[in-house]
């Protein structure tokens, strides 16, 4: 069924169709329209989940892994400061080696108060040992979020998963997703599996001290479940073609216009629809150029990665998030697993928005700028009209 | 008396914990098994408990155990029952918490399963002090008492959690001591057949931290509710009860001198008359509160 609705809509009947148990939900924003979403579903009569409204993030990770840890399937969502503020949590939860998929809608993390998009809360969570899909559409948070339960419970991965997606941008913007049946998930969906249920007749305890040898080997094994996951991931991805044949999820990443291109750019997430109107322009007047699509932050596809974009002239790689001091965090990704030249571009942090136009100029000057050998490290970009914004500084002003 | 305790069986506790010799929180957890039986999960949030049970896979206690981060126990909890309840298993979820991770770090999160009334147990193992850490203060320590950072001895009163809690009409509220095992047994039991949310806080005297000899535990918890400095009450749909234990406070005169109380402990070898003053207000304020709700 074709319905126009929003990303935190389309998560929410995502959660019903996996006929979740509990939900832990406290409300911020971007993310709140899921979790009032699933209360309305749940007022209406229409789920059967458990729908706990918690004091915090930190307790809706909480409630969330007590749950999952005592045999229901469950799910959260949170952005920002609330990722933040379930820091923590979150890896107890991969340390638990518990499935649980989680939803964030990514959003600038303060000081200042900032309430719009950047990826970079989402991003700061590489290390915790999670699964971490981003969509770019509404329709991929429906369908990576319904994977996210069966790739995350699958016994050769059991480990918590969680689907990125740009706050505002692709959260409050409803277009036309593509729904599939209760019929078909429950097909795609088996009853839930996981390592172990904590009850009296398992007997399972979880969490206490442990020696270092068996601390490092524990945390290896989450490492090594998640590189191995890459073949689940395709495997399920495969299978979710029978749910919706539209949709691509045969390999873990996304390759645009490749193949023959000479220069390549790399995004992640809603943006890099503008980034592909930008490539047609160019391809147009004659620039040799394609679009590489991260859709797994972790497993990170390097295999994928190489293959599609070894071969480049030059690689330009699109940051909506920041490590300060550093660089853009894909870029370092991509700097560690490509030797190719390679230009980092910062932008579109805190809401500053990049149009076509904007990626547009940015990838034509990436172009001769690589061509005349002169490639920089990492940039900031700033649209025309925010270039001119004057930063007032307390130490500007001395 | 001790005749009905060695009746009362428990495989809460399985030999081989890493407990200090006169643990107060290893005798709780015996009378945790005497009075609940089998069907329980425990959520330990970090604290001495956590590491009384051991070094993993292993497990010192005989109830399956989520172990988890200070502040979640509560949180934890609640998902717990409601995955049970979806899955028609009658199982006591108790959540087993220091005063450290009740009073301070963890409160947010007791308060809000208290105020939608989860269904588990929230058990408060209260030795007045971070005693895992090396024993520092809590909110939880009394006035007066030196810690491993208050070396001059707390300047401010113990939170009042009993209060607070009652201030959240749980239908199920007791307070304990391991002094008492028989009353705190009873009290489980109580606790058991009610649904909801069901707060005890139990006095755990602790002689590391307390500095009294590892024999004397039991006395000291006996000594601290012989002097009114810890009450013994329950409290069931907002009714108060005062326990037999406790009656005798009702009525100053009757009370134990405080001296006999804080004289075994090397905590409060700083006290000066003024701090001594402190605490017995702090006990007549503790009484008269309790008296005014009868
Ligand atoms: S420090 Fe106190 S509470 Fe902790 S294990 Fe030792 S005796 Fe028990």
């Amino acid at each position: 069924m074709m319905k126009v609705i929003s990303g935190n809509e389309a998560v929410a009947l995502a959660v019903k169709l996996a006929r979740v148990g509990v939900v832990g939900i406290y409300p911020i924003t971007p993310q709140t329209t899921i979790i009032e979403e699933l209360a309305e579903m749940k007022a209406r009569g229409e789920i059967s989940t458990d729908v706990v409204r918690v004091e915090s993030e930190h307790s809706a990770m909480g409630v969330t892994l007590g749950a999952a840890v005592s045999g229901v399937r469950a799910f959260t969502a949170t952005s920002s400061q609330g990722l933040l503020y379930m820091h923590e949590m979150i890896w107890w939860a991969a340390g638990s080696r518990a499935p649980i998929v989680m939803v964030v809608a990514t959003r600038a993390v303060g000081a200042p108060w900032n309430i719009w998009n950047e990826n970079t809360d989402f991003m700061s969570e590489r290390d915790s040992g999670w699964i971490m899909s981003f969509a770019s559409s509404p329709q991929e948070a429906l369908d990576l979020t319904i994977q996210a339960f069966r790739i995350s419970e699958d016994p050769r991965v059991f480990t918590p998963m969680m689907v990125g997606m740009d706050g505002f941008i692709l959260s409050h913007t409803k277009t036309n997703v593509y729904i599939p049946s209760q019929e078909e998930v429950d097909q795609f969906i088996p009853p839930r599996r996981q390592p172990y249920v904590i009850d009296p007749e398992t007997k399972e305890s979880m969490g206490n001290i442990f020696q270092p040898y068996h601390y490092m080997k524990l945390r290896q094994s989450i490492h090594d479940a998640i590189n191995e996951s890459k073949e689940v991931i395709t495997e399920v991805g495969r299978e979710y073609e029978k749910l919706n044949p539209l949709t691509d999820y045969k390999t873990l990443n996304v390759s645009y216009k490749l193949e023959d291109a000479d220069f390549a750019v790399v995004t992640m997430g809603a943006w890099s629809l503008d980034a592909m109107e930008a490539v047609d322009r160019l391809r147009d007047r004659g620039v040799n150029v394609g679009l590489y699509r991260v859709r797994y932050v972790r497993p990170w596809a390097e295999e994928e990665i190489i293959q599609n974009l070894g071969d480049k002239k030059a690689i330009l790689v699109f940051d909506r998030a920041t490590s300060l001091g550093r660089a853009g965090p894909l870029y370092l990704e991509m700097k560690a697993t490509l030797d190719n030249p390679m230009k980092g571009v910062i932008a579109g942090l805190g809401g500053v928005s990049m149009g076509k136009k904007d990626f547009y100029e940015v990838i034509s000057r990436f172009v001769e700028e690589s061509k005349e050998g002169r490639l920089k490290g990492v940039e900031w970009y700033y649209p025309r009209e925010v270039k001119e914004v004057e930063l007032g500084t307390p130490r500007s002003s001395i | 008396m001790s005749l009905g305790l060695r009746d009362l069986r428990s495989e809460s506790l399985l030999p081989g914990t890493s407990a200090c010799p006169g643990c107060p929180e290893n005798m709780a957890m015996r009378m945790v098994g005497m009075s609940l039986g089998k069907d329980v999960v425990m959520v330990v949030v970090a604290g001495c408990s956590s590491v009384i049970q051991g070094i993993g896979p292993k497990n010192a206690y005989g109830y399956p155990v989520l172990n988890i981060a200070f502040a979640a126990g509560p949180a934890a909890a609640s998902g717990m029952w409601r995955a049970f309840k979806q899955r028609n298993k009658n199982v006591t979820v108790v959540v087993w918490a220091g005063d450290g991770g009740t009073a301070d770090i963890g409160f947010a999160s007791l308060s809000g399963a208290a105020e939608r009334n989860e269904d588990f147990i929230y058990l408060c193992v209260d030795n007045e002090a971070y005693m895992n850490s090396g024993g520092q203060r809590s909110g939880s320590t009394p006035h007066g008492a030196v810690t491993s950072t208050t070396p001059e001895g707390k300047k401010e009163n113990k939170k009042e959690l009993l209060f607070i809690m009652l201030d959240h009409n749980v239908p199920y509220l007791a307070t304990a001591s391991v002094g008492y095992p028989h009353d705190l047994i009873d009290k489980l039991r109580v606790a058991k057949e009610i649904q909801g949310f069901r707060y005890v806080q139990v006095l755990t005297p602790d002689p590391y931290g307390w500095l009294f000899d590892p024999s004397k535990t039991a006395e000291v918890g006996k000594l601290a509710v012989q002097t009114c400095y810890w009450p013994l009450i329950e409290v069931i749909d907002r009714k108060v009860k005062i326990s037999n234990e406790s009656l005798h406070c009702l009525k100053k005169e009757t009370r134990r001198p405080l001296k006999d109380f804080l004289s075994v402990q090397g905590r409060y070898k700083k006290l000066s008359e003024k701090d001594y003053q402190e605490l017995e207000n702090y006990v007549d304020d503790l009484w008269e509160r309790i008296i005014s709700m009868l």
